[in-house]
């Protein structure tokens, strides 16, 4: 199979380097598995041989590459002309246009291109459209990474809890913030210093805004609550409020009564990002920027699932999703 | 709570009906026929219902079919709750409603955000209702509440 990937920021890289690491695991699925395109915000770079992977994955840009990468080249031709089987979209995420995911994935699935996603954007707008499109095309849409990042989520449902019934998810769904009040509860940093130092440790952004108002959670429990709960959900469905209100005194107080205060999302009939008293033996209770998922189902009753939801880890769930395609793609 | 049944065949079933219909779980049953006082039976059953009103409701309807209810004590189930309010919060306006507060923590109370531990026990058939309020109140005084997951 031939595959596309849009977007060489830190997770295209992260993509490039771990397949070029794990070439022989691919080829041994696919024979035929190549890189054949890369597309960025500048152009595409293309060969229908297929890329060089371990000399793109010593690159910062993809047009360094050499006289492959043509400047203003467009992904949409590419699609459209057959040149790819599967595409990785790895671009920046938008959750007001979701551009320009949006549109790579809908003309993917149109030209009938499996599509694996990192972007939430695109979904968190237009889950179900996207999903009956890639039915209706016969495709694969995949999109582990879009929540908690490295933690097998929408795997663990759908190959492991056939039969349950989900009742509730609800999750520490955003390593910044827990990063945040995990410094809050250990050091007892007021929330300003710790906003500050998780800003200089590159885990939030300048402008802090969509992890530490709950931004973020509230997507990834629109995504959870459609892909795994069947629920139609918007962003505005959410009940959402952030961390920013949080003092110190208090995840102190909560501290002695054997609680931290965690942003959690929560995925039933009142779908909610708020931050809540986790008792400190509760499986969600993790600490710094890790992520939890916990389950609650009728035959399996809880099942939590606890690693690390953004950072170069989160390659290990895009490319297990371009295995499991390869795998349901290819006849041996 | 025991009940004083005639002592015809077909009495306790007839008896049992109104428990099932308000939702009523039967935990333990003692059918005592040494106890036979006259032409009645007692009988002594324990039952979960999910609140105080469908509790009555049964009770209510025993007497109608012609069971009386010689003796009956209500237990009620409670949840202990630890809140935390970050912000302005009249305590005043919480009390009552079934709720006894065990406890109660200040933090910076002359701050322009200060903060409380709410420890409490409520009704569990109230314990939505309790949030519900809290959060409502909350809202009223911009005040953050943090609950339990
Ligand atoms: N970072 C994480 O830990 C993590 C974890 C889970 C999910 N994700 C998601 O993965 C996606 C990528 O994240 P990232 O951290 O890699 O972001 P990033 O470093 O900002 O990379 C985004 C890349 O997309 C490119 N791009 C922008 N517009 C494009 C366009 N129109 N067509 C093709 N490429 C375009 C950018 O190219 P230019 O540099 O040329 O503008 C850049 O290389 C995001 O949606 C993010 O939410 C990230």
């Amino acid at each position: 199979m031939k595959l596309l990937l849009a977007g060489f920021g830190f997770i295209g890289k992260n993509f490039i380097r771990a397949v070029n690491e794990k070439i022989t695991l691919l080829k041994s699925v696919d024979r035929d598995f190549k890189v054949v395109g890369v597309a960025t915000s500048q152009g595409v770079l293309y060969s229908s041989r297929g890329l060089d992977v371990d000399k793109l994955s010593r690159l910062e840009k993809a047009s360094q590459y050499g006289e492959e990468f043509e400047f203003g080249g467009s992904v949409k031709e590419f699609l459209e002309e057959g040149d790819a089987d599967i595409i990785v979209v790895a671009t920046p995420t938008n959750i007001e246009t979701g551009e320009p995911g949006l549109t790579y994935i809908r003309t993917a699935l149109k030209n009938g291109v499996d599509v694996v996603t990192a972007d939430k954007g695109p979904l968190v707008l237009e889950f179900w459209e996207l999903t009956r499109l890639a039915e209706r095309n016969g495709c694969y849409l995949m999109y582990e990474a879009t929540v908690a990042a490295a933690l097998p989520i929408f795997s663990l449902y759908r190959e492991c809890l056939q039969a349950d019934r989900i009742i509730r998810i609800s999750g520490i769904l955003n390593g910044t913030t827990n990063y945040i009040l995990s410094k809050m509860f250990f050091e007892g940093t007021s929330f300003e210093l710790s906003l500050k130092e998780a800003q200089e440790r590159g885990y939030a952004e300048k402008d802090p805004s969509y992890d530490i108002d709950g931004i973020d959670a509230a997507c990834k429990v629109v995504i959870l609550g459609n892909a795994i709960m069947g629920k139609k959900l918007r962003f505005k469905d959410v009940k959402r409020r952030g961390i920013r209100d949080v003092t110190q005194e208090a995840v102190e107080l909560a501290k002695r009564s054997g609680y931290a205060i965690k942003l959690v999302g929560v995925v039933d009939d009142e779908p909610e990002v708020s931050p809540r008293l986790v008792p400190l033996r509760h499986p969600l209770c993790v600490h710094g920027n890790l992520n939890a998922v916990h389950f609650e189902t009728d035959l399996a009753k809880e099942i939590t699932i606890i690693g690390y939801g953004a950072g170069k880890e989160t390659v290990s769930a895009v490319l297990n999703d371009v295995l499991s395609i390869l795998k349901k793609r290819v006849i041996r | 709570m025991t009940l004083s049944l005639p002592d015809r065949p077909g009495q306790l079933l007839k008896a049992l009906e109104p428990i099932a219909k308000n939702g009523g779980n039967i935990i333990s049953i003692v059918h005592d026929r040494n106890k036979v006082s006259g032409e009645y039976a007692l009988v002594s059953l324990i039952a979960d219902f999910p609140s105080k009103e469908s509790f009555r409701e049964t009770r209510r309807e025993l007497e109608g079919i012609g069971i009386s209810v010689v003796k009956s004590e209500e237990v009620v189930a409670k949840e202990d709750l630890t809140v935390i309010v970050i912000g302005r919060f009249n305590l005043d306006k919480i009390v009552g409603r079934g709720l006894r507060i065990i406890d109660v923590e200040l933090s910076n109370p002359s701050s322009e955000k200060p903060c409380m531990k709410l420890h409490v026990e409520v009704p569990k058939e109230a314990v939505k209702g309790f949030y519900n309020l809290l959060h409502e109140l909350a809202e009223k005084e911009k005040a953050l509440i943090i609950t339990p997951v």
